[in-house]
């Protein structure tokens, strides 16, 4: 009775969306008085960014990142929060199948390579694909690996939270030398530079080396409290 | 060509929107609670891929101005949906991480993962 | 001007990233600093208003980008009283849970007072913004720091709640998606501003069909009918004064977002009548199940419920007396249901089951505790010498003036019902005995500081209500003035 009803609204729900959608139509252009050149001409000629989309997400829209980050930093505190028990024994994770000698050897080669890829991606986040999200998001994932593979790698606490910290601090601190400086917050204080050169862009690469190491702290805090969850 | 772009048109807007349906479904009547948040999930994946669909151009390409290619600026995609993408993706990443983590509380309480055995997750 | 709007936002994310740090160092600044910086938040906000009040609506620009391009914050009489309300609910409910029973551990309270500051933060973010994405980015602030506050108690069933509120959150939120997405598509633009500006371009069925997706995402945390199925369980479950920060707080922020959506941003007048609707439903349904109710916190939620009921229609009237009485009775609301949620956890500390029977004499042990809880009662009745008669007969006359009489009419029949387990209530503090051996707790210092400002408050109030018409006008008349608020963000002159 119940999966019918679900049934019936949902096929109501889906009828509305592909109604509205196919309507708007693929492909074409829907408006004519947009904010979408402006953004692409101002990202080109004031901002010297060549990925538009790094140019949005941190200086148009940068209020928006500042925000995401704070849902990041509090879903990792509220996440400590739920499981947190009164006495918490940091023990050894279990482990369902140990890995073997070749996991071990080849988690170790691929470890410095996968943190030096996610540098990479967030240091170059304004001159390709790629960014603060996605470089921490892949650090985290080199930690991911040595805390599956061996039984007792362990990340400091401490040091997380000083990397977390900080790296949200800087973030802060910049908006806020645009403010005191020049009038508005998240403003870009540097100079822009040239496009399509590593210094480019003023602040931006700096907010998101800063988001960068913000999310591989985060994201690795998340994974080893998860991890360290016993009954 | 016109007919192309027409089922182009009904294939991505149809799968994003399935995609949202399944989760939907999938967290509204399934009774594990890791399903439920997997449907949730899925929900999102679904909008994501629509906010992505709405800022396609025909024959566009990737918002960057690489060397060479500073002056095609008519023919690049709507970058603003996928700045926001960026954003719901980790807003979506968080909540995901704070129910999986109550999914743990849950299941160190009550030893079970299925809601009609919870008493008060009924409504 | 003494400080500008971006600061609300900057100095509690600022703290909040410092606190871990401090924390290591110095254990009591977990607890000080969220207190300092709600603190300076509220006298922000007092002075900002000073200045709003002799030089008009302040916008301010963020990333040096001008609106429509860059995302703005917009200080206006209506939206700094909304704020002043918060930041100040937000210090007294740090105030009151300054010595909270867990808190004594480390890690929890950090927790504890660094989602509480961020939840306020995001409230008030979502008054303050004018970008509808960058609200939906503090929407989902709000929501996170929520979820784990409501499931602060370990040993309570406060999982199964925050998984019922992470629920519908979730998908709430991907409505709120989709909503922003077929406004995005067809107008090209994100500002609420600019948006309203365009709106008239704008084809009438997806119009109505982005409406209603707002209104379902925004429904939920504004707790309106259908969708508030999670309100009652996270009110118990959550500590006293996370309850008291719901009602105060978050709800209003999210009713405010649905007012400036249907105010400033769409231009048709079906949608009143859609909140008249709406808030009968949701007032009705959620008095009449209050009344059967057993257990102190969860009748307090479905009379919160109810309240917001009596807002939203009090929103749908339209006029400016309607929009008059809408914020009286939320100031109202938040100051006096804060007070109850705080007295009322006081009557049955230590409880398990929070029964209402619990309440039994509590008149003689905690006499100040029950004076207070009674001031409270007594005023979300209605009763004359307190604030909430003000807020309800100003409601009625705006009706009156409309001549909805069978508004009238619902609104007393159901004020009556209200009466009825209020006053059960205060009958069994003062005229029953009590039967059970434990020892009632004795409310802190901080805790009857609190206590008793909000109780001066509703007095105050009460025999003084021009002290705060003035500012109730001018907020009303600047949320009706909608090309005011278009040429205030969209001309600027910086």
């Amino acid at each position: 009775m119940k999966k019918v009803i679900v049934l019936i609204s949902l096929g109501i729900l889906g009828f509305y969306l592909i109604d509205i959608f196919l309507g708007i139509g693929f492909g074409v252009q829907h408006f004519t008085a947009g904010v979408k050149d402006l953004y692409l001409s101002n990202s080109k000629d004031t901002l010297k960014v060549s990925n538009v989309v790094t140019a949005i997400v941190v200086n148009f829209r940068g209020f928006d990142t500042l925000g995401e980050v704070t849902v990041l930093f509090l879903a990792s505190t509220a996440l400590g929060g739920i499981l947190y028990k009164k006495r918490h024994h940091v023990g050894e994770r279990s482990v369902l199948f140990p890995a073997s000698r070749v996991v071990m050897s080849g988690a170790k080669l691929l470890f410095p390579s996968i943190v030096l890829l996610g540098a990479y991606v967030f240091i170059h986040g304004h001159l390709s694909p790629g960014g603060g999200f996605q470089g921490g998001t892949i650090i985290a994932t080199g930690f991911l690996l040595m805390l599956l593979t061996y039984r007792n790698y362990s990340v400091s606490h401490n040091r997380l939270v000083y990397f977390e910290s900080l790296a949200g601090i800087l973030f802060v601190s910049i908006g806020l030398v645009g403010y005191f400086s020049k009038g508005s917050f998240l403003e870009n204080v540097l100079p822009v530079g040239n496009m399509n050169e590593l210094f480019s862009g003023g602040v931006i690469g700096i907010i998101y080396i800063a988001v960068g190491f913000k999310v591989a702290a985060e994201l690795t805090g998340i994974i080893y409290t998860v991890l360290h969850e016993k009954d | 060509m016109e007919k192309y772009l027409n089922i182009l048109n009904i294939a991505i807007y149809g799968s994003a929107v399935l995609l949202m349906l399944i989760g939907l479904y999938g967290a509204l009547t399934k009774k594990s609670l890791i399903k439920i948040v997997l449907g949730l999930s899925i929900l999102d994946s679904g909008v994501h891929l629509l906010m992505i669909a709405i800022g396609y151009l025909k024959d566009g390409t990737a918002p960057i101005f690489s060397p060479g290619n500073e002056d095609k600026m008519n023919i690049m995609v709507d970058p603003i949906p996928q700045a926001l993408v960026l954003t719901a993706i980790v807003i979506g990443f968080g909540v995901t991480a704070v129910a999986l983590s109550l999914v743990i509380r849950l299941y160190r309480h009550h030893n079970t993962l299925r809601i009609d055995e919870i008493k008060k997750l009924k409504w | 001007m003494v400080g500008s709007p971006v600061l609300f936002v900057a100095i509690p994310l600022l703290a909040a990233f410092i606190i871990p740090l401090t924390g290591m160092m110095w254990k009591n600044s977990v607890r000080v600093i969220p207190g300092l910086v709600l603190a300076f938040m509220f006298f922000l906000s007092i002075s900002l208003m000073g200045y709003v009040n002799e030089h008009g609506t302040i916008v301010e620009v963020l990333a040096g980008w001008k609106p429509p391009i860059g995302i703005n914050l917009v200080f206006s009489p209506f939206t700094g009283f909304l704020t002043t309300l918060m930041t100040f609910l937000g210090f007294i409910v740090w105030l009151y849970s300054y010595k909270f029973k867990r808190n004594v551990d480390f890690e929890p309270s950090m927790k504890y007072f660094m989602l509480l500051m961020l939840l306020v933060t995001g409230s008030v973010g979502i008054v303050l913004t004018g970008d509808i994405f960058n609200m939906f980015v503090f929407i989902e602030i709000v929501s996170i720091s929520g979820y784990g506050l409501t499931s602060f108690y370990t040993r309570r069933d406060s999982a199964e709640a925050a998984f019922k509120f992470l629920f519908m959150g979730a998908i709430a939120s991907t409505f709120l998606l989709i909503a922003i997405m077929i406004i995005y598509s067809q107008l090209g633009t994100l500002n609420i501003a600019d948006i309203a500006e365009k709106m008239p371009m704008m084809d009438h069925k997806l119009k109505v069909l982005s409406l209603v997706f707002f209104i379902l995402a925004i429904g939920v945390e504004a707790e309106i009918f259908p969708l508030n199925g999670w309100a009652p369980d996270v009110y118990t479950e959550a500590p006293g004064p996370i309850g008291a920060a719901f009602a105060g707080i978050v709800v209003k922020a999210a009713i405010y977002a649905s007012v400036r959506l249907v105010y400033t941003m769409y231009d048709f007048s079906g949608a009143f009548d859609l909140f008249i609707i709406i808030g009968l439903i949701t007032f009705i349904m959620a008095e009449t199940t209050a009344l059967r109710q057993d257990r102190l916190k969860r009748m307090l939620a479905y009379s919160s419920i109810g309240q917001m009921g009596l807002v939203m229609i009090a929103f749908g009237i339209g006029t400016k007396e309607g929009v008059y009485a809408a914020l009286f009775l939320m100031f109202n609301h938040a100051i006096i249901k804060s007070l109850l949620f705080f007295s009322g956890s006081y009557l049955v500390f230590n409880k398990k089951n929070k029964y209402i029977k619990h309440v039994n004499g509590m008149g003689k042990y905690l006499p100040i505790t029950s004076v207070l809880f009674t001031i409270g009662a007594f005023a979300i009745i209605g009763l004359p010498p307190f604030a909430g008669f003000w807020s309800k007969l100003a409601i009625l006359t705006a009706a009156a003036d409309n001549k909805m009489v069978v508004l009238i009419a619902v609104i007393l029949i159901i004020s009556i019902l209200e009466a009825v387990y209020y006053l059960r209530v205060v009958n069994r503090i003062y005229f029953y005995d009590k039967k059970e051996k434990t020892e009632p707790k004795k409310p802190s210092l901080n805790a009857l500081v609190a206590m008793i400002s909000l109780g001066v408050i509703v007095l105050v109030i009460g025999f003084y209500p021009d002290l705060i018409s003035g500012i109730l006008d001018r907020a009303a008349a600047d949320l009706l003035d909608k090309g005011n608020y278009i040429k205030d963000v969209l001309t600027l002159n910086k």
